[in-house]
């Protein structure tokens, strides 16, 4: 009775390239559009996982191992396992509907959203989201 | 035995609520239009039947605990719940969307 797939909810993906990783919803379309009849939202997600970093790393190892790979997707809401988990980052302004139109935008826009994700996980907030699902 | 005794009361009367909001309610059957149903917020209540996988079970409360539904757990398999919608096929699991004249929601939630 409460809504919960909202922009910022941590979802994991279950279909697809990128199923087991995990997402937080930018934008949702909750009745579909005309090319997409279904209930979808925009995601943006973690491609490949920030590396286990030791004390023993040098800044530079750690530079390395902390780099975090994203990418941006429009999914189907059957295709989401929502999390009770939340990630407030404003990857809004980045992440539009336009931006999946052309291969370039789309770059740009995974480049923008990998470096707020890497902010965020240098603070140390959110560990869940950047752990690897183990499955 | 008290405990057996009561539960058969209870369950004659979950029978019936479910009667009255097949009859009067808005409900769906079937897991993939449930979990739309909760997805949208549109559920009040989710039923269960008793030989549902486990692991579609934890799935189905975890959704309904994000989306703060109450679950049944109904006392009977997925045979018997269907013939508790008055279908003539198994029903896992259902979703009310409406429960017409019928007081399940009030009534039931307090149960896990």
């Amino acid at each position: 009775m409460v809504k919960f797939l909202k922009p910022g909810k941590a979802v994991l993906l279950l279909q697809g390239r990128y199923a087991g990783r995990k997402a937080v919803i930018v934008r949702n379309f909750d009745d579909g559009t005309r090319d997409r009849p279904y209930g979808h939202c925009l995601v943006a997600g973690i491609k490949k996982y920030p590396s286990k970093v030791i004390r023993k790393d040098n800044t530079k190892k750690t530079a390395k191992k902390s780099r975090v790979k994203a990418f941006v997707k429009v999914v189907n809401y059957r295709h989401l396992m929502p999390t009770r988990y939340t990630l407030d980052v404003d990857l809004k302004d980045v992440v539009t509907v336009d931006t999946l139109q052309s291969k370039d935008k789309k770059v740009t826009a995974s480049k923008e959203t990998k470096k707020r994700l890497e902010e965020r996980f240098k603070t140390g907030k959110n560990r869940w989201f950047f752990t690897k699902l183990r499955f | 035995m008290v405990a057996a005794k009561k539960t058969k009361k209870t369950h004659e009367s979950i029978n019936n609520r479910l009667a009255l909001v097949m009859k009067s309610g808005k409900y769906t059957l079937g897991y993939k239009t449930m979990l739309k149903t909760i997805r949208n917020s549109k559920a009040k209540l989710v039923i269960i039947s008793n030989n549902c996988p486990p692991l579609r079970k934890s799935e189905i409360e975890y959704y309904a605990m994000l989306a703060k539904v109450g679950v049944h757990h109904y006392n009977g398999n997925n045979v018997d719940l269907g013939t508790a919608c008055g279908k003539y096929y198994r029903v896992c699991c259902l979703s009310i969307i409406d429960p017409g004249d019928s007081d399940i929601i009030k009534s039931m939630p307090g149960d896990h």
